[in-house]
């Protein structure tokens, strides 16, 4: 519940004018569709009763039928403001919502960060994102309406039939009400949380069947894996029904509370009618304001069903966006004379729980304008050893040192303009060839496109870019439109373009021919003369394009 | 395939053939329905005999007799509204799991080299688009039903009242599908010129996430961040253009339901004044009429309304019929693996042999035809040839994972067909060329449910020190793409699956791909163990270290065996 409000007060902060907005029409329209029920009834009867007592002259119906129609209207058009509003603000809500996951995801320790990146990480979190959509539409906005909708009513009963209607009718509202939906809330919990988990494991037991059916098939093991799945459908189905039941016997519930609230203004009200206090007309207002009210729970009623599902949501949202700022010192610190551009002292990486050290321990300087080779048999720990001087990931024990100061000491924005990595599977965006590149490049000179196809030239993919649109190259989700081989040289443009002082590279080389893999290398080099480089490579080709070459072995 | 396309008549009769087997259950949840509904003019009857009887003698009905009438035909509505929604629902979860479990079932025997429906998309289809059918027969299928008999059915209760009422009902009721149907289209058009855009929305959020680390290490941490409120924002103004012209069609018809009934309110209050003396038979209506009239109005409107409000569960329906009709076609058309992947007793070890086998590397690939062959136990023979001349086929075939199209393949006398699939299948060690493993922890990776000793398995291919670097060790749960071991480790991994199944023949395909001389070494040194413990090999290679590993070679010609 806790996480709920929070996410609540999250969404509804950044756009609280525009749900005030969505939430002060949402009353008028309530209000109004009682109105309108109440109004014809009380015109029609008082229309009979006039016409009865031979007084239908007398009757004005001008102000009355023009009030029916008014509100007819009236509604339609407020239902249509009302809708527009709130999905505007909604929308706007989860944009900024969204935002703050990413701002939160940003923060993470990158080993955390990397656990997110898998296919069903992300479709766990865009779904919990989207189950958190009808917070606002189905559950805070409808109850704060509701509330208002029945005060509104409460009083125009009191005054337009008798009071005893007015208290009835609100008792019966309220107190079935809260009695209904609470019960609702607490008991769809439960089945509502385990709908959504079977369902993500329907969704990671469909892939695995699918993607290891061949070793499963041989290891007789296909016919197990399958039945693991079918349980998982069966539990889905089972919670499914569990929900339904509860909507059903909830709706039916809240049915029979607005038939009793009717029955009872029907029956107080002409009690009162026929003692002579009101008139057959005003009565007729409570029995149909009673009955309209209905409206006031049945959205409220469909929210609440999900509530279970947007807890868990929400708790899980809420983390990411919790996620506490990353310690970053504030001054970079003071540059020593004479120190090496980089310098490791043995430096040992040792994964948490881990019975053996990833690498390690290790010492090496790097110059300027040197190549570094590091070889080393899978599984020796080359990746991790640049992750780690990269500042990715902290090193166990030893000290990384830069221009001479400990890697930790520098400043988020400075390290990274000061060393650069580009991993081995690297990651592009949807968007243009020119939007990748100049997320790479400072601010003010995002543009410069000479630039960019400087870049492009390193590492031969120019060429093929010219072939294309040029900078203006579109790129699907996660750069698809480029091969294997060319996204990986977009990647090593990109950091490029950065001339940082030194540029680490995870397997430059893999998959690309030996001629392409050759030209990348001088090309890179000669586009940054200066800096430091650092690359693995399996290739033996790669060895001689490198200065000096570091072997770790497991 | 997941176009949202105008619902095509082929789209309708999947979806109806879909719905078929609990469609009687729909249609009796929507006639309980349709009665409750239609009870309600029973309860209005009583009041308006009440609100009369208030109004002029004789007093036809006392209002404490029509309030607990009322209260009680409530009580049996409510009871018909619950019934029929529980079948509808039942029904409709069902129709779902039903879907969901044959989807499996068949995906999951699928002939190893079908290409046509990918992990992601199976697990899209049988997650969150199958589940899409459930509001479509929970909802639309009954509001459909009610739409159909209770407008009419007022209507006709209407008429010996006042033709001027069942007027307005045949004006307002016709214009309300025209105007949403005109509304509908565009609003069709709109949501799919903006389709793609909308969608992306979680994959504009999904695209930075993936990328996190590279945006880091390029600097554009804070600036990704800023360019992604600005997508969102250009996205957020899409959606409401799209979102104006949908809600536009609710509001058409909320606005002809308001206005029929306004105007029957009108009519009813001008008749009784005296005003409108016409519309009704033989006289003015009585006040009891006039009240009953004004009460039925709005329910005329309801199943249209609630029609409307479904709408939106049809059309996704409909494009889910079309992917699942579509997903199963392709399910049919690449055929199944061979066997049922039960666990079974191995044979003793034996000859395995093939002739005039025909195979096709990928379903609409050409055939290939393969020379006799055979592997005597014990045996270490290396497969090679021209990428391309069907190694990796050729393996698949042998352990019954792809149906050939002509030729027999035998384990001793024993043929390879579906019943000897799984005995034969479980005397093979099977390494692929792209290790993988389920998402479990790493010993039942292994094991996959196998009895056996693991930590012997282990130590025969070296792995042990691969279990010693994770984190949790044994424990570690793997999945998605092995996160956590590199690729040498993830081979050795398999070598250990396959030490552990204690296989008589083992199949590799491609061991040392991609990987650097001195883990190749060992991977090789793993598979020789296993021949020392008895074990027949097959190894699909063209690294000349395993082909010198072996003792003969199959040279595969390209093009097939002529």
């Amino acid at each position: 519940m806790k996480a709920l409000l929070a996410v609540a007060r999250l969404i509804s902060e950044t756009e609280r004018m525009a749900f005030v907005r969505g939430l002060v029409l949402s009353i008028v329209v309530m209000v109004m569709g009682a109105a309108l029920l109440g109004l014809s009834g009380w015109f029609v009867t008082a229309a009979a009763a006039a016409g009865i007592g031979g007084i239908g002259i007398a009757f004005d119906f001008f102000r009355p039928s023009a009030g029916v129609r008014f509100l007819a209207l009236g509604r339609a058009a407020g239902r249509y403001g009302e809708r527009m509003l709130s999905h505007d603000a909604t929308l706007r809500a989860l944009a900024r919502l969204r935002g703050a996951v990413h701002a939160g995801i940003t923060r993470l320790p990158h080993e955390v960060q990397a656990r997110l990146r898998g296919a069903e990480a992300l479709n766990r979190l865009t779904a919990d994102i989207d189950a958190l959509d009808g917070l606002m539409l189905r559950l805070v906005l409808p109850f704060f309406a509701a509330c208002a909708t029945q005060a509104a009513a409460f009083v125009a009963l009191w005054f337009l039939v008798t009071p005893a209607t007015a208290v009835a009718v609100l008792a019966i509202y309220a107190l079935g009400g809260i009695a209904i939906l609470t019960l609702t809330a607490l008991t769809a919990h439960a089945p509502a949380a385990a709908a959504e988990t079977s369902l993500q494991a329907i969704r990671a037991a469909s892939l695995d069947l699918m993607r290891n059916r061949a070793d499963l098939a041989v290891a007789g093991a296909l016919e197990r894996q399958t039945d693991g799945a079918l349980a998982a459908v069966r539990a889905e189905e089972a919670a499914r029904q569990r929900l339904d039941m509860i909507d059903q016997w909830s709706g039916a519930a809240l049915a029979l509370a607005s038939g009793l609230a009717a029955t009872a203004a029907l029956l107080i009200g002409g009690r009162a009618a026929e003692a002579g206090q009101i008139s057959p007309a005003e009565a007729a207002i409570g029995f149909f304001v009673a009955l309209a009210l209905a409206e006031t729970l049945t959205t409220l009623r469909r929210g609440l069903a999900e509530w279970g599902r947007m807890q868990g949501a929400a708790t899980r949202v809420l983390a990411l966006v919790d996620t506490p700022a990353r310690r970053t010192p504030k001054a970079a610190p003071a540059p020593r004379a004479g120190a090496a551009l980089l310098e490791t002292r043995a430096l040992v990486h040792c994964r948490a729980g881990a019975a053996r050290a990833s690498f390690g321990p290790l010492s090496f300087t790097l110059a300027p304008g040197e190549t570094l080779l590091i070889t080393g048999p899978s599984g020796a720990g080359k990746s991790t050893l640049l992750s780690t001087l990269a500042g990715l990931i902290a090193p166990s024990s030893g000290e990384i040192l830069l221009s001479g100061a400990p890697l930790e000491d520098w400043p988020e924005d400075r390290l990274r303009a000061k060393l650069t990595l580009v991993p081995q599977r690297s990651a592009l965006l949807s968007g243009t060839i020119a939007e990748n590149l100049a997320l790479a490049l400072p601010p003010e000179r995002a543009e410069d496109e000479e630039r960019m196809w400087q870049a492009l030239e390193a590492v031969h993919l120019a060429g093929v870019l010219h072939a294309r649109e040029g900078l203006q190259t579109l790129l699907g989700p996660q750069g698809v439109g480029l091969s294997g081989g060319q996204a990986k040289r977009l990647a090593l443009a990109r950091a490029a373009l950065r001339r940082p002082p030194i540029l680490m590279l995870d397997e430059p080389t893999e998959g690309l021919d030996a001629a392409t893999a050759h030209g990348t290398l001088t090309g890179l080099r000669k586009l940054l003369p200066e800096a430091g480089i650092i690359f693995v490579s399996h290739r033996h080709a790669d060895a001689a394009l490198a200065d000096r070459c570091l072997t770790i072995s497991v | 395939m997941t176009k949202t396309d105008s619902p095509t008549s082929s789209a309708k009769a999947e979806l109806a053939r879909l719905v078929a087997p609990v469609a009687g259950r729909l249609r009796l949840a929507g006639l309980l329905a349709a009665v409750s509904e239609l009870l309600w003019a029973a309860q209005a009857a009583l009041v308006a005999l009440a609100v009369g009887g208030l109004l002029e003698a004789p007093v036809l009905l006392p209002i404490w007799e029509a309030s607990a009438g009322f209260l009680a035909l409530m009580a049996l509505r409510t009871g018909l509204d619950a019934a029929a929604q529980g079948l509808a629902s039942r029904a409709a979860t069902r129709l779902v799991a039903t879907e969901r479990q044959a989807l499996l079932r068949a995906a999951a025997r699928l002939d190893a080299r079908a290409s046509g429906l990918t992990p992601a998309e199976l697990a899209a289809l049988a997650g969150e688009k199958l589940a899409l059918l459930g509001p479509f027969a929970a909802r639309y299928s009954p509001a459909m039903m009610r739409s159909r008999i209770v407008p009419l059915a007022l209507i006709a209760i209407t008429l010996p009242f006042s033709w001027i009422a069942v007027l307005i009902f045949l004006i307002a009721l016709p214009l309300i599908p025209i105007f949403m149907a005109l509304i509908g289209i565009a609003a069709q058009e709109a949501s799919e010129r903006q389709m793609v855009q909308i969608g992306s929305l979680n994959g504009a959020l999904v695209d930075r996430i993936a990328a996190v680390t590279d945006l880091r290490l390029i600097g554009a941490e804070t600036r990704a961040g800023a360019e992604l409120a600005n997508v969102f924002e250009r996205l957020r103004a899409r959606t409401m253009k799209v979102l104006a012209v949908a809600f536009l069609s609710s509001t058409v018809l909320e606005l002809f339901s308001a206005l029929g009934v306004a105007l029957v309110a009108i009519y009813v209050g001008f008749n009784l004044l005296g005003e409108i003396p016409w519309g009704s038979w033989g006289g003015p209506l009585s006040p009891e009429a006039g009240i009953f009239l004004l009460m039925i109005a709005p329910t005329v409107f309801q199943p249209m309304r609630d029609l409307s409000a479904a709408w939106h569960d049809r059309a996704s329906a409909l494009a889910v019929a079309t992917e699942l009709s579509a997903a199963k076609e392709t399910l049919a058309r690449e055929g199944t693996l061979l066997g049922y992947g039960t666990p079974a007793t191995p044979p003793a070890p034996a000859v395995l042999s093939w002739q005039g086998l025909s195979l096709r590397p990928a379903p609409s690939a050409a055939a290939i035809r393969f020379a006799e062959g055979q592997i005597a136990p014990g045996e270490a023979v290396a497969l090679s040839g021209p990428s391309g001349a069907g190694k990796t086929t050729l393996l698949a075939a042998l352990a019954g994972l792809i149906r050939p199209d002509a030729g027999v393949i035998r384990w001793g006398e024993t043929a390879l067909d579906d019943e000897s699939a799984d005995a034969l299948r479980a005397a093979m060690g099977w390494l692929p060329q792209a290790p993988q493993f389920i998402a479990a922890p790493l010993a039942e990776a292994i094991t996959l449910g196998r009895d056996g000793d693991l930590a012997a398995a282990l130590k025969a291919a070296q792995a042990e020190d691969v279990i010693a670097a994770l984190p949790e060790g044994l424990a570690t749960p793997l999945g998605d793409i092995g996160g956590g071991v590199s690729g040498g480790e993830a081979r050795r991994l398999m070598l250990a699956r396959a030490h552990h199944a204690r296989a008589s023949l083992i199949l590799a395909d491609e061991p040392t791909a991609d990987l650097d001389a001195e883990t190749a070494q060992a991977v090789i040194a793993g598979l020789m163990a296993l021949r020392a413990k008895g074990a027949a090999l097959l190894i699909a290679s063209h690294d000349p270290t395993v082909i010198a590993a072996c003792d003969r070679v199959i040279t595969l010609e390209p093009g097939g065996h002529p």
